[in-house]
């Protein structure tokens, strides 16, 4: 059945991240007897599992933690991989969605915040070159907001992606009772709706007055400052 | 030849021939041309290229203000080495050894897995370990400040690390050297390099690999049975090769071996006791006999004294005196030429003398040898006639006679020919 929308529903897919590489984000957030390990990275779920233990091992080495670390780390990081891969035979839909992605994140003393939008459709994207390139062009000095900013886009496409697998499930199961046509040709709540902006009265120039909000921001924090919002997550997090 | 020698006793750290520059104050000042590196010094005759490169004002201008703040207050001058097995390293290049042991940024397989990925991540890491060289980097360090998944960057931060282009500090001797990076090795057990001599390891479950090892041209990696049969590797190998170890072990001289008893020979010439020190797992008398049944050997040391028949060695007399000058001059300008392919070890020993031979003499030592071949398959076939004749005769003569003494002349013909 072809719908004549300006979305152009393809054949569903199976579920993979909307990257030109299916990279994954992993986030860590491990505590063991008062010591607290955060990382955030991404991994290829196409290595073998034995890299994640080497990968654990020589985290707790280089980081000089205690060794419980290591079973810690592999068990969360093959959870995450484990849910990836639950989602992986499933089929998504292919939509034209252009969705804003949004950057809030503070690594070190750099804090970042940014909005753009990312075409969820295009699987030649690459985050990491994306992140790299804003890091150079925002002359960022620390070297880990890059990764930061590449992992905070991947698990914004990997909602998405699951979001959309999942709708596409809803949608079959409710085409038996009623005819659902119409709900997977709705756009998401965040997608843009491309017809206002690319129709016939619309332009691909974006207004004066929405400038500012596409604008990223960086802001180097003093230490002391770092030293107060570091204070407040840990009370946020107990 | 996939893995570099480790390194052994021709490198020594070489004083820096150049004063190094000093580092500027400021960062804004425009990133300097990194210094050539000094010319090869003349007395030190018995070491093989060594890069000595002083990176602390490079590393200020190009790395990050944090970085750059520790390396210009801790350190004026640091002289890098690196291993002469890496001398083809180049900023501005990609070098065939890199194409080859990590051909996923080179295949095409993925867009965003690229060279120019590759030398970003390549370059990076070795800034970084430069910005503080007297430290080892961890690769958590790495890792951290890069944007990409930590599997491809952990690949391009080992092999750095086993060819000695990050975390390489040599040590005065050569022979405290290799012990203390046999003993860094084991101790950490971070590297992943092939152990030689009578022990394996598999390169993913480091393991000691039992009778058979299977091995791939395209990364020089060993898998111990298990690990091939799970799939236990990084995914875009393929061509595994069945490699048996009992008897390679005692009998066969791996590339490596050759590689390396030829680079001594040129080096040393006819000190077998340091030839059988460089090669390492073989003693001087297996290095000698090695050499001679060498199929130029003989050739390429000096002129031929005529004991043996050897049709080829009497023809090119006039060639041996070139190849001792081209010899001496390859000494002066050592380079460890890289392979061409070393999965044969005839076209690996072929490729590595005719680079160090010059053509002229490769092209002559080519012809004569297919001619001394050709006379050997003569001889050989006319050997062969002979004893087929002789123990024919003997079969007949003895025809009548019971089966026992059949048997016993068929074993009686069956020992001639093996001895052959």
């Amino acid at each position: 059945m072809r719908s004549l929308t300006l979305w152009s529903s393809k054949a569903p897919i199976k579920f993979r991240m909307p990257t030109a590489e299916n990279l994954i984000p992993i986030r860590l957030d491990i505590e063991v007897d008062g010591q607290r390990y955060k990382d955030a990275f991404v991994w290829n779920p196409d290595d073998p599992d034995s890299e994640v233990i080497n990968f654990a091992k020589r985290t707790v080495k280089d980081l000089k933690l205690p060794p419980t670390f290591v079973t810690q780390i592999v068990q969360s990081v093959q959870a995450q991989l484990a849910e990836f891969r639950s989602f992986e035979g499933q089929d998504m839909h292919v939509k034209e969605k252009i969705v804003p992605l949004k950057i809030d994140l503070r690594v070190n003393n750099t804090v970042v915040r940014d909005q753009f939008l990312w075409d969820v459709s295009n699987f030649e994207s690459d985050p990491e070159e994306f992140a790299r390139t804003l890091c150079k062009d925002l002359n960022i000095g620390d070297p880990e907001v890059g990764p930061a900013i590449a992992v905070a886009i991947r698990e914004q496409l990997y909602e998405i992606a699951t979001q959309s697998v999942s709708s596409l499930r809803e949608a079959r199961a409710g085409k038996k009772g009623r005819r659902g046509a119409d709900t997977f040709n709705r756009p998401g709540n965040s997608a843009l709706d491309l017809v206002k902006y690319f129709g016939s009265k619309g332009s691909v120039i974006r207004k004066r007055k929405d400038w500012y909000l596409y604008e990223p921001i960086v802001d180097i924090l003093s230490n002391e400052e770092v030293g107060a919002l570091d204070a407040r997550e840990e009370l946020n997090a107990r | 030849m996939a893995t570099p020698p480790p390194p052994t006793g021709t490198l020594a750290s070489a004083a820096p021939a150049t004063p190094p520059p000093p580092p500027t104050g400021t960062l804004a000042s425009a990133a300097p041309a990194p210094p050539p590196p000094p010319p090869q010094s003349p007395h030190t005759p018995s070491t093989s290229a060594v890069k000595s490169e002083v990176h602390a004002a490079e590393a200020a201008a190009d790395s990050t203000p944090i970085v750059a703040a520790a390396a210009a207050a801790a350190a004026v001058s640091y002289t890098i080495t690196i291993p002469s097995c890496s001398g083809w390293f180049s900023w501005d290049e990609i070098h065939e050894t890199e194409r080859r042991l990590l051909p996923e940024f080179f295949d095409g397989r993925f867009s965003s897995r690229n060279p120019s990925v590759y030398k970003y991540y390549r370059d990076s890491i070795i800034r970084q370990f430069r910005a503080q060289p007297w430290r080892k980097l961890t690769f958590t360090e790495a890792r951290r400040g890069l944007i990409g998944d930590v599997g491809s960057v952990r690949r391009v931060f080992d092999f750095l690390e086993e060819w000695g282009l990050i975390n390489y500090t040599p040590s005065a001797k050569p022979k405290e050297r290799r012990e203390a990076a046999a003993a860094k090795e084991e101790e950490e057990g971070e590297t992943a390099e092939r152990k030689e001599g009578p022990k394996r390891l598999c390169t993913n479950c480091r393991s000691v690999c039992g009778l058979t090892c299977f091995t791939t041209d395209k990364a020089d990696i060993i898998l111990c049975s298990r690990c091939y049969v799970r799939g236990n590797y990084r995914p875009g190998l393929s061509n595994f090769k069945r490699v048996d170890n009992m008897e390679e072990l005692k009998t066969e001289w791996t590339d490596k071996e050759n590689l390396h008893l030829l680079e001594a020979i040129v080096q040393y010439g006819e000190e077998w006791k340091k030839v059988s020190e460089h090669v390492g797992s073989r003693s001087a008398k297996d290095c000698v006999v090695r050499f001679i049944k060498l199929p130029f050997g003989e050739q390429f040391l000096r002129p031929i004294e005529d004991g043996e028949d050897n049709g080829p060695n009497g023809s090119y007399r006039s060639n041996d005196e070139v190849a001792a000058e081209h010899g001496g001059e390859s000494l002066k300008r050592r380079r460890l030429t890289p392979l061409a392919d070393a999965s044969n070890p005839i076209m690996a020993q072929v490729a590595f003398l005719s680079g160090i031979a010059g053509s002229d003499l490769a092209e002559a030592s080519a012809r004569a040898a297919i001619s001394a071949l050709h006379k050997v398959h003569i001889e050989k076939s006319k050997f062969t006639n002979d004893i087929k004749l002789y123990s024919k005769r003997l079969l007949r003569r003895h025809n009548h006679s019971s089966r026992r003494s059949n048997k016993m002349w068929r074993n009686h013909y069956q020992i001639l020919l093996k001895s052959r």
